[in-house]
């Protein structure tokens, strides 16, 4: 699975931390921005590929958004992406409460060692590798003749193709979320019903 | 469904619930007592009388009896106040009926319930004046207690009485058509009241009203013991005079200028300056400091102990110094000015050394308001404002009193060195009388000579200890002040290491993972390059921390300007970047002072950090350092355009605790460590008008050139 690192972060020196480097011998794409908003703008137009965002909390007072508006800005976006906050502060809990009510996957210090950060990031990897979109992926990748197969009808009419499908699930859009739902939904009658087995 | 019909159901009282306002409400007989008294004097007494009848010990005739001339209650008082749990009645008239017009002093309509702490058994007969008929009323506490026993034993809910069910009886007997007031007879006491107690009793009761009233009363308000024992057989109870006192200060107000007078020691005297109103509003003060010397010969002479201040409402006491307390060191200090004393440190003064008593009033204080369960006061602005009004008064005095200890340690020091004079002089006397006296007479005079050198040389020894032990305690004191600032730099040194440490760990560990790696080659050197960076980082914090350790005396040559933009441009620069704040330095390249680093930096840190604090809420933000020589002085102006600080405070923003930015973490310890720090170089600081429009704060410094 191809996954896109995008680290934001004010302090320029980042862009040559040995995190970074790391991400990038075992990862290949690394995206630095020390301009929040920048980094913000990548996320929005690249929602169709696998993304996952280390975001730094403490902005510099230039910045109109800090990391926690980030973070919200990015959930809003889509639910899918995993984000780490990665700071040099100690976070109060009350402030916690904000990255829990907007999902951040975890939290690194930023003194933690790479060892440390590694598992949290491979952790995150592995999250985004078990969900759903990239479960449709793998499955066109293995089985070319089913992308452009119509899976999905709306009551109104229209119809999805699985690669159609797969893109409005990354978009998260309404068509996304409830085939996603439903989904599941269709998954837990077949298994109650003794009509499938995983 | 069909719809039910709706019923209703009312709240009722458990019989319990006499224990609930009573004896459990009020926990000591004293207050008790108190509640009883206070409720006369509501009642336009100008005498009551506490009488107790056998109650040491204990007889089926013991008996406590209140007993004041008051205006006293007809049927329907009885009916609609006295037995209505939690009457409106003295929180609707906040005065007593004319003449006397008196700020009443119960409010929450439960007092009469404290009988219940005294004694199980009350008889309260009342008279109207010009009425014939003397009104009374039983009330058995032990009918309600068994009632609540026996109903412990009982299944049936709903059989039992409530404690609004008991019935209390009544009847009318003649009474003297002149006479008015209430008597309370308490019977069935519960406990017995020896010496000890009834002397306890007689100190509470005469806090009740201020040792000065405000004015000439036209009704005074007297109370009466009467007992069985001699010394208090029948005696009124007065307030204690205060005597004895090493300082008196009464500080007052002017409504109609609109002025609070406040203490200001200022070089060496302590004044009486006028200032705006406060937050908490017009208040009098009067603060008695006694001294070891005074504080012995007060506690000779009354028997009781300094106590501390205490706060009087429209001339009677507020509730939460009302409450007794048997052993003085377990008071509540409600003030906080014991506090202090743990977080402060030297020259403090506790609420052993102080007496005093504020007066406020319901009118000019409104929101200082006693809290429900007498314990102290509502915590809002107001009361913190009071609070914080106090201290402030004795800190003043407190400076002031440092300052004559320290004249005295210098007449001391100076009185040895006399000493240390005479004896010389005395030697070499002697040594010109020796040559001419007889044999015998110069072995005496060789004793004395040997006896005179020994005491010499231990006058020498004290002059030698005396400056030792003044040394050290001034090394004591700048330790203490350097380790505030400190704390504020370790939580910014912190903040810094942590960063660090993380990029040249993270740096290591990538070396030790991928070493070596042609590939990897540039990655490796751009790495090191960060690693020795931030190393050259770490150093920086940890030399600027260690100076904290260095002794404080050394002098070097400073360079002013290069001081303050490594302050600006290395120290605080992460801080003033996170901000977005603008730093202009106009100082002369080669102006170079000649003092203790540290202190310097000192000033400029505290400065800074003030001034970060003051930016916070600002848009466009700038800090300025600029100096201005002349042949015999520098001027340095710091300034910034924040918040400024208000005309108000600009008398009393150098005193120690005092801070308007608690909330971001101020201890008020900044400024006076500023102020300390300059006048320890002769200098001297001041705020003036801010620079920048349309706020800010400007500070003036003037230090002068060593010649």
């Amino acid at each position: 699975m191809e996954v896109t690192f995008v680290i934001i972060d004010d302090n320029k020196e980042i862009e040559e931390h040995p995190l970074l480097f790391t991400l990038e011998d075992k990862f290949k794409n690394v995206k630095f921005y020390s301009n929040p908003q920048d980094g913000l703008d990548y996320i929005k137009n690249n929602l169709d590929i696998n993304l996952i965002v280390l975001l730094d909390i403490e902005f510099s007072k230039d910045d109109k958004l800090d990391g926690h508006d980030l973070l919200k800005e990015i959930h809003n976006s889509s639910s899918l992406i995993p984000v780490i906050l990665w700071s040099g502060i100690n976070q109060t809990n009350e402030e916690f409460s904000d990255f829990i009510n907007n999902r951040a996957f975890g939290f690194l210090s930023k003194d933690c060692s790479l060892e440390e950060a590694m598992l949290i990031v491979d952790k995150a990897f592995n999250n985004l590798k078990n969900s759903l979109d990239n479960t449709i992926e793998d499955w066109i990748i293995n089985n070319e003749s089913d992308k452009d197969k119509p899976i999905y009808f709306t009551s109104s009419g229209e119809s999805y193709t699985l690669n159609e499908i797969l893109k409005e699930i990354r978009l998260q859009t309404p068509i996304g979320k409830e085939f996603s739902s439903k989904l599941n939904s269709l998954t837990i009658d077949l298994l109650l019903r003794k009509k499938e087995n995983l | 469904m069909a719809v039910k019909k709706e019923k209703s159901i009312k709240f009722n009282f458990d019989v319990s619930a006499y224990r609930l306002i009573g004896r459990e409400l009020i926990t000591d007989r004293i207050t008790a007592l108190f509640e009883l008294v206070k409720n006369a004097y509501d009642a336009n007494a100008e005498n009551v009388t506490v009488e107790f009848i056998d109650i040491n010990p204990l007889t089926p005739n013991s008996k406590i009896i209140i007993k004041d001339d008051g205006i006293g209650m007809q049927f329907s008082d009885i009916k609609n106040k006295w037995m209505v749990i939690g009457t409106s009645s003295k929180r609707r008239e906040r005065l007593s009926p004319a003449p006397h017009k008196r700020k009443v002093a119960g409010k929450k309509g439960i007092g009469r319930f404290a009988v219940d702490k005294l004694g199980d058994k009350l008889v309260l007969r009342t008279q109207k004046k010009n009425s014939t008929e003397l009104l009374c009323l039983e009330t058995d506490w032990s009918y309600y207690s068994k009632l609540e026993d026996s109903q412990l034993k009982l299944n049936f809910e709903d059989e039992k009485p409530f404690f609004t069910d008991v019935e209390n009886k009544y009847w009318y007997d003649n009474g003297d058509k002149e006479v008015q007031g209430t008597t309370l007879e308490i019977s069935q006491v519960n406990e017995i009241w020896t010496e000890n107690d009834i002397s306890r009793a007689f100190k509470e009761l005469s806090k009740l009203v201020p040792p000065n009233p405000s004015k000439t009363n036209a009704y005074p308000f007297n109370i009466t013991i009467k007992s069985p024992y001699k010394d208090f057989n029948n005696v009124k109870v007065k307030t204690q005079l205060i005597d004895f006192a090493t300082k008196k200060v009464e500080l007052t107000f002017d409504k109609k200028e609109g002025v609070q007078e406040i203490l200001q020691y200022k070089k060496g005297s302590l004044n009486k300056i006028k200032v705006p109103k406060r937050p908490c509003g017009f208040l009098k003060l009067t603060l008695y400091y006694f001294d070891q010397a005074a504080k012995s010969k007060y506690k000779k002479y009354f028997n009781s102990d300094i106590d501390g201040i205490k706060i009087y409402r429209d001339d009677i006491i507020t509730t939460p110094f009302a409450e007794y307390v048997a052993d003085q060191n377990k008071q509540k200090d409600i003030l906080g000015i014991d506090k202090r004393r743990w977080s402060g440190f030297f020259d403090r003064f506790g609420t052993r050394d102080l007496l005093g008593y504020v007066e406020i009033t319901d009118e000019n204080n409104p929101q200082i308001i006693e809290s429900t369960n007498r314990q102290g006061f509502v915590d809002n602005e107001a009361w913190e404002e009071l609070r914080k009004f106090i201290i402030e008064q004795i800190v003043q005095l407190e400076s002031y009193f440092k300052n004559v200890k320290k004249v005295e340690r210098e007449n001391t020091k100076s009185s040895l060195g006399v000493a240390n004079q005479d004896l010389k002089t005395l030697k070499k006397e002697i040594a010109s009388v020796k040559k001419e006296a007889s044999p015998k007479v110069q072995a005496k005079l060789r004793s004395i000579e040997a006896n005179l050198g020994k005491i010499q040389g231990s006058v020498t020894k004290s002059i030698k200890d005396y400056s030792k032990l003044e040394k050290e305690s001034k090394q004591q004191e700048n330790l203490f002040m350097s380790l505030v600032s400190l704390q504020t730099y370790a939580a910014m040194f912190s903040h810094m290491t942590k960063h660090t440490l993380g990029h040249i760990l993270t740096g290591a560990e990538y070396f030790y993972n991928n070493y070596p790696n042609p590939n990897l080659e540039d990655r490796f050197i751009s790495i090191s390059k960060s690693i020795y960076k931030e190393m050259l980082k770490l150093r920086k914090g940890v030399d600027f921390m260690l100076k904290y350790a260095k002794s404080d005396t050394e002098l070097e040559e400073i360079n002013l300007k290069e001081l303050i933009v490594n302050l600006f441009d290395n120290i605080y620069v992460d801080r003033l970047n996170e901000e977005g704040i603008r730093t202009i330095v106009e100082i002369k390249d080669n102006l170079i002072l000649n003092y203790n680093r540290k202190a310097i930096e000192d000033i400029f840190d505290n400065l800074i950090s003030n001034s970060i604090k003051a930016l916070k809420n600002n848009n466009e933000k700038i800090i300025k350092c600029s100096s201005l020589t002349s042949s015999d002085e520098v001027t340095i102006l710091f300034s910034d355009n924040g918040i400024g600080i208000k005309e108000k405070d600009k008398h009393r923003i150098f005193d120690i605790f005092y801070t308007d930015t608690a909330e971001e973490g101020g201890a008020g310890m900044g400024l006076y460590m500023v102020k300390t720090r300059v006048e320890a170089m002769q200098g001297n600081i001041e705020v003036i008008d801010n620079e920048f429009n349309p706020t800010g704060a400007t500070f003036k410094i003037t230090l002068p050139f060593k010649k």
